[in-house]
This record gives C-alpha cells, sequence and structure tokens, in this order.
C-alpha cells in the first residue's frame, strides 16, 4: 500500500452498499477518504436476492435513475403458496416505479464509481484484517502486516463480521440469527419474460413463494426478472435448517426451479451464476451494542440492518441509507470538533428518526411470527385446499365460510388457532 | 436443458474464482469425529464438506464466501476466514 498517505479523514472497510454510499457522501463533502474491497473489484463479492427499493437511493445520489444499472422496474408483484404440485398465486399489477431488479454487482460496481468520482479513493485487493487502536479509540484499519490511520473507521464489512468480532465488538453468528440465501442467475429465453411472465419492455417481476418451497421450513423462495436472466432462489431460517433441512440447499433451488408449476418459466434456460449469503434475521440481537464508537460507526449488514418480511427483502436499501447517514453523522461530529463517541451519538440519532430504525421497530416481531411454523406448513396447503374446493365443485356448493373452516380442520386446525394465528399476523406483519 | 434437476458440480461450473494457494479454511477434524449431526454437509451451498470413508473431508477451492460452516458447525471445528487479496470467488451475475 505504498502509494496510499499515511492518514484519511475516513476509511471504510468494504466497498459494498452501506460503504459506498458514505464514501460517496463524505467525498461530496470535500473528507479524504479512502475505501478498501476485499474483493477484486467492487462488487465482485456482493450477493443479493434481487430487488431494491429505489426511494432512499434517490436521496443519496441525485442522478441515480439516470446511470445506474436498472434492468427492470417492478410491475408486477406476486406472492405464492405451494403445496404439492399445487400453486395458489396472489398477482398485483401497479403503475409505478417503486422497485427495480438489478445485478448486486453490477449496483455496488456503479456505487463505487460514483464515490470514486465524487473523490474517494477505492482500493480493492485489500482485506481489513482489525481495528488500529489507541486505547479505546479506533485510530485506523489493519491489513495484515499493514495499517493505515484514520480520525474514523466505517465498518461496512458486511453480514460475517470478521473485524468486528477479532476487535470484540460483536459475538460469533449464531444459527438463530441468520438466515442462508441461495440463488440461481440463469439466462431465460426473453420470450419467456414477455409471454410466461407477461411482462413489457423494461417491466419486472418480485415474486416470493411460500411452502413446500423450503419443504415446511421457515423461510421461502423467491424470483426476480432481470434485463435478459432471472434469479430465482430461496431463503431459510439457518436453525431450522440444521434440524430441519434433510437435503443439501442447492437442491432446494433445482427442485424450485423445475417444479411443475414453475418449469415452465425456466424452459431452455442456462445457469450463469450460482450464489449464497448469509441474511440478518434477529435483528436485535444482531445490533452490535452500540453503532458508534471512539473513531468508530457500523453500517449496512455488520450493524444488522435488514428487514426480512417472508414476502418481501430489504437489505440495499437500508445498507446504503445506513453509510449514507453514517457519513452525514461524521460530517456533524466533524464540526462539532472530531470523531469522538459522544460526537459521533448523533449517527444513533439519525437512524433512529430514519425508516430504517423505524421499520425494524415496527417489525420486530416478524422474527418471532417466523417461527409459526403453521404459516409453512399448514396455511399454504389450507390456501390450496380452499381453492381446489372452489375449483373441483361437482354439483353442491358450500358457503364460503365452511369452506374455510373445512381446509382449516384439513389440515389440523380450529378455528381457534385461525383467530390467534390472524391476530398474529396482523401484529407483526 | 430445461426441467431437470442439475449436479451441482455442473452448476458450480458457472462460477468464477480466483483460487488463493493457502486455504482461508481450516477444519480441526479431530473434533468432527465426535460431531453427530455435520450440518456443514447438508447446508454449504457449495458442497465444500463431505464425507470421505468416515471422515469428513473438505475442500476450500469451490467456496462461495457465505460464511454458514463456520455459523452452523456445533463443535466450533470450522476455522474461515476471507480468502487474502481478491483471491476467491468472483461474482459478476448476483
Amino acid at each position: 500500500m505504498a502509494e496510499i498517505p499515511d492518514k484519511f479523514d475516513a476509511i471504510v472497510i468494504g466497498a459494498g452498499p452501506a460503504g459506498s454510499a458514505s464514501a460517496y457522501y463524505l467525498a461530496t463533502k470535500g473528507f479524504k477518504v479512502l475505501v478498501l474491497e476485499r474483493g477484486r473489484s467492487p462488487g465482485s463479492k456482493n450477493v443479493f436476492g434481487g430487488r431494491v427499493y429505489v426511494a432512499p437511493l434517490k436521496e443519496i445520489f441525485p442522478d441515480f435513475e439516470k446511470s445506474a444499472p436498472i434492468h427492470r422496474w417492478v410491475t408486477r408483484e406476486r406472492m405464492s403458496f405451494m403445496h404439492g404440485n399445487e400453486l395458489v398465486s396472489l398477482d398485483y399489477e401497479g403503475n409505478d416505479h417503486k422497485s427495480f431488479t438489478t445485478y448486486l454487482s453490477q449496483l455496488a460496481a456503479w456505487m463505487a464509481l460514483k464515490a470514486e468520482s465524487a473523490g474517494a479513493s477505492i482500493v480493492s485487493d485489500i482485506t481489513v484484517t482489525g481495528l488500529l487502536k489507541e486505547g479505546d479509540k479506533v485510530i485506523g484499519i489493519k491489513a495484515g502486516n499493514e495499517s493505515v490511520k484514520a480520525d474514523v473507521v466505517i465498518d461496512a464489512e458486511g453480514v460475517n463480521r470478521l473485524v468486528l468480532e477479532s476487535t470484540g465488538l460483536v459475538q460469533a453468528l449464531k444459527p438463530s440469527q441468520v438466515a442462508l440465501g441461495v440463488k440461481e442467475v440463469v439466462k431465460v429465453n426473453p420470450e419467456v419474460l414477455a409471454n410466461e411472465f407477461g411482462l413489457g419492455e423494461g417491466e419486472g417481476m418480485a415474486w416470493s413463494l411460500m411452502g413446500d418451497v423450503t419443504s415446511g421450513l421457515p423461510g421461502g423462495g423467491f424470483i426476480y426478472t432481470n434485463k435478459d436472466s432471472v434469479s430465482i432462489g430461496l431463503v431459510m431460517l439457518l436453525d431450522s435448517a440444521i434440524s430441519g433441512a434433510n437435503d443439501e440447499v442447492y437442491k432446494y433451488v433445482e427442485r424450485l426451479k423445475t417444479h411443475p408449476k414453475l418449469s415452465k418459466y425456466f424452459k431452455d434456460s442456462r445457469i450463469m451464476e450460482y450464489s449464497a449469503h448469509l441474511i440478518p434475521e434477529d435483528v436485535s440481537s444482531l445490533m452490535p451494542p452500540r453503532l458508534a464508537y471512539d473513531g468508530l460507526l457500523i453500517s449496512g449488514d455488520a450493524a444488522g440492518f435488514l428487514l426480512n418480511l417472508g414476502y418481501t427483502y430489504r437489505g440495499v436499501d437500508f445498507a446504503a441509507y445506513s453509510g449514507y447517514l453514517a457519513g452525514k453523522a461524521i460530517e456533524q461530529a466533524h464540526g462539532l470538533g472530531g470523531m469522538s463517541a459522544a460526537n459521533l451519538l448523533v449517527y444513533t440519532k439519525l437512524l433512529d428518526q430514519s425508516f430504517i430504525m423505524k421499520n425494524l421497530k415496527r417489525f420486530s416481531g416478524t422474527h418471532k411470527l417466523m417461527r409459526n411454523r403453521r404459516l409453512f406448513t399448514a396455511y399454504p396447503a389450507m390456501m390450496a385446499s380452499l381453492m381446489r374446493h372452489i375449483y373441483s365443485l361437482d354439483y353442491e356448493s358450500q358457503k364460503m365460510f365452511n369452506t374455510v373452516l373445512g381446509s382449516a380442520k384439513e389440515n389440523g386446525m380450529g378455528p381457534f388457532t385461525l383467530l390467534t394465528d390472524g391476530i398474529e399476523v396482523m401484529r407483526y406483519l | 436443458m430445461s426441467a431437470t434437476e442439475q449436479r451441482l458440480e455442473d452448476i458450480l461450473n458457472n462460477d468464477i474464482w480466483d483460487v488463493d494457494s493457502n486455504p482461508h479454511i481450516t477444519v480441526d477434524s479431530e473434533k468432527c469425529k465426535n460431531c453427530n449431526t455435520k450440518p456443514c454437509i447438508r447446508l454449504c451451498p457449495a458442497g465444500c464438506y463431505t464425507m470421505s470413508e468416515k471422515t469428513l473431508v473438505f475442500s476450500y477451492e469451490g467456496c462461495v464466501e457465505c460464511g454458514t460452516c463456520r455459523v452452523v458447525c456445533p463443535l466450533e471445528a470450522i476455522h474461515w476466514e476471507f480468502p487474502k487479496s481478491g483471491r476467491g470467488i468472483y461474482f459478476r451475475f448476483s
């Protein structure tokens, strides 16, 4: 690292969405920023499901829509319950541009380029291995035998928090805290996107699936349409997967892709890439005891900022926005005279006032709800039998209410269970 | 190619690595002898952990760097780090 000056205003660990957003903000405000990325280039280690909500990104990058690698705007939102070879779906067709599909590898590269154009130094091929400390104060980073100093460090290293662990600020991850996401990106025929998915030019679909997708394990499947490919994968809560997954995880993705009701979407498809990633799940237990220390801020997945609602995920926008707020906090701390924990505490305040903490607090019970196995087993089955009743009427029709109760009973649930589960879902989702 | 399930080897063949000569994963296989569940075998998405005879063997080369193995290992037998300086998996479409 001979070409690097020996001191920066700020060092950012990781050129992912959080790291690059913070570097971009700080660079535009004139701070001397260094971003260290362990991959060969920004984006090369990034993995996500497939969809990003756009509003926070437009706030961070005012010209976002003009040049960002947006594949398709999500115009169709589909939610399916899978029971054996039956599929019950809700399909919504919207009219707005609220979220888009992309490859995170491309989006992260774009964000890093924005930061670089604004004046940040991005250095790839460097794995940060620890924090440089003076007493309790963080004064820089270590990468193997080398070190670089800075007034403040932003840890945006991602969900595998090896740096924070090595510093003793967080414990090693536990299976109950994370979910495993596994995905294939497959090349599909353009006709499949037009005819099977029913998408016009630039239109995209976000599709979540629950039930037999994960063999009833807590979690679900996802399908996102990219420009000329489709991302398909699934998410499983890791602790349930340890005890409940009887097959290798990749098989669940293959099974989903070749499911009798889904295989038409993947006709003549060809795998382009296979990836996997851990997903913050139990946010309250994952969040480090503090997000601001003397000379240190924590953002993105490393801070546990991700919302998994079962039917949708928000990670990239949370990460980017938390990085952006880390940048703002540093700017304000600078105005107050330095990067002390007291001055940097404004980061926590900014987060609390933002949609990130508001959402995470609002949905803090979701993690508990995901432990209700019936949501992944009995309810998809019930939805299927409910629709089957309507579908296969021969002579006599039943009243809807009786059909619902009948379907519930078939799946081992009485009216009381339906009522309490209903209340739980209303409370937490 | 359409509706047939593919083998993991064939799926992984679509990925790109710059493999480090130093393994970023080390396993204390003595500990594995006392492990009844071995969740690493089923849950490593890249199939890095397999049984050979009665011993757990692993390969770090095809690792997709999710970090699952170190989280699920009940005996803390797996030491997992990021591959050094730009090595390891190189994602392009994820």
